[in-house]
């Protein structure tokens, strides 16, 4: 078998590539079943924007499996008036990952109570 | 070129400017067969839905799928079969850096992801690149090269085992294009038994039509006598062998979890009409 030190360097770079990848899958594989997904949320600072209010929100999955179909929401409760319901979906949040939205308000946030929470999401 | 490829023939390490237009055209038929899938969201998400088994699974059978493609139609087919397990994962190797380099210059793959996210996302979209690597790489090159190698009979005719490998090649390579998209359960789900039952009889006669009648390039022109049965065997092998392959990707993106026996033959029905196109017309392209 004749082959230039080109086409052994190519052979040897993708032998190595296959059997690293093998070796993550096997002990990915190994490494016990997975725990169901668990969605965490972060509220950052809220902002003024145009004629409301935005604030970031950063869902984290920190269980084992992806979930699809994030629901989530955060109510504002003011320190008068009405609650208002705010909320956005994604579409999947893979196991420790992060996915970032807003959410939007007509009242100033920051002067009231805000709480996020997760209604549900799917099993891919 | 002729006289190039002769050299090499005479078992002379190629030049490192041949080497190099191989690798080339290798890249550019993953590039073009590929490319469809890379641009599809949900191979992105199979990437990190699918079990690290069933990417291990997958890994191994495309490896043998390319062991087979490159023993019956690769550019040194015939050699021996070390020869044809350096190609085949050379080919593998170039399919993953491919595919790792596409998702990166697309945004689909970044280094705050979690390692299994990113390796998965590049793996499920590898497998497709490197069977078209193996394409382009036999198919892309100057067709008297190609001519040079085919010395002897058998390189000719494939052979029974040969025309298999390729149909499963063909199938893989037009099938796996449609497969993961939501279209497929759509179309499965939305059909009746009988517009199902018509979608056969469509692929059934597209792939003898193909196989024998139309002079397709390596389509064989066959003798009146016992003429009839061998389109009938023939057809049936290519469309089993599109059901077959149909049913292994479905399974490979998760398309049968929960579904009744009725939807998941529907789910293969609607898929083998593509995969059987590339068992029979795919079958006789890709063999060079």
């Amino acid at each position: 078998m004749k082959k230039n030190w080109l086409e052994w360097t190519v052979a040897g770079v993708s032998l190595v590539m296959v059997l690293a990848t093998l070796a993550f899958l096997a002990s990915d594989a190994l490494s016990g079943p997975r725990k169901p997904p668990f969605v965490e949320l972060t509220l950052k600072q809220p902002e003024s924007h145009g004629n409301g209010f935005l604030v970031p929100v950063v869902a984290e999955n920190m269980g084992g499996q992806t979930a699809e179909g994030v629901k989530v929401e955060v109510v504002l409760t003011p320190s008068s008036g009405e609650k208002e319901t705010a909320g956005f979906d994604i579409d999947y949040l893979p196991r420790q990952s992060k996915r970032e939205g807003w959410v939007r308000f007509d009242e100033d946030p920051r002067r009231g109570k805000l709480e996020a929470k997760v209604l549900g999401f799917e099993k891919p | 070129m002729a006289k190039e490829q002769g050299q090499r023939d005479a078992r002379r390490s190629p030049t490192i400017r041949q080497s190099l237009q191989e690798y080339g055209r290798g890249i550019v038929g993953g590039l073009l067969f590929s490319l469809p899938l890379l641009y599809t969201m949900e191979v992105w998400w199979t990437g990190f839905i699918a079990s690290p088994m069933r990417l291990i699974a997958a890994l191994g059978g495309t490896f043998l799928l390319l062991l087979g493609y490159n023993r019956f139609a690769g550019l040194r087919k015939d050699s021996r079969f070390s020869e044809v397990a350096i190609d085949s994962l050379e080919e593998l190797g170039l399919g993953l850096a491919l595919s790792a380099f596409v998702l990166w210059a697309l945004g689909r793959i970044n280094w705050q992801m979690p390692p299994e996210e990113f390796v998965g996302k590049i793996v499920v979209e590898a497998l497709l690149v490197a069977i078209g690597v193996s394409v382009g790489t036999a198919q892309l090159g100057d067709a008297e090269d190609s001519d040079d190698h085919g010395m002897g009979e058998d390189r000719d005719e494939p052979g029974f085992w040969g025309n298999l490998v390729l149909a499963v090649c063909g199938a893989v390579l037009v099938g796996a294009n449609v497969a993961p998209t939501e279209e497929v359960v759509r179309l499965a789900i939305e059909n009746s038994s009988l517009r199902l039952l018509a979608l056969v009889l469509v692929s059934l006669v597209l792939t003898g039509v193909i196989l024998h009648y139309l002079e397709f390039r390596h389509g064989k022109a066959l003798p009146a006598e016992g003429r009839f049965r061998t389109v009938v065997v023939e057809t049936g092998i290519a469309y089993a062998a599109a059901l077959v392959v149909s049913a292994v990707t479905l399974a490979f993106f998760n398309r049968f979890d929960g579904v009744s026996s009725i939807i998941a033959v529907a789910l293969i029905v609607v898929l083998a009409l593509p995969a059987t196109l590339g068992a029979s017309a795919g079958r006789l392209l890709l063999r060079g």
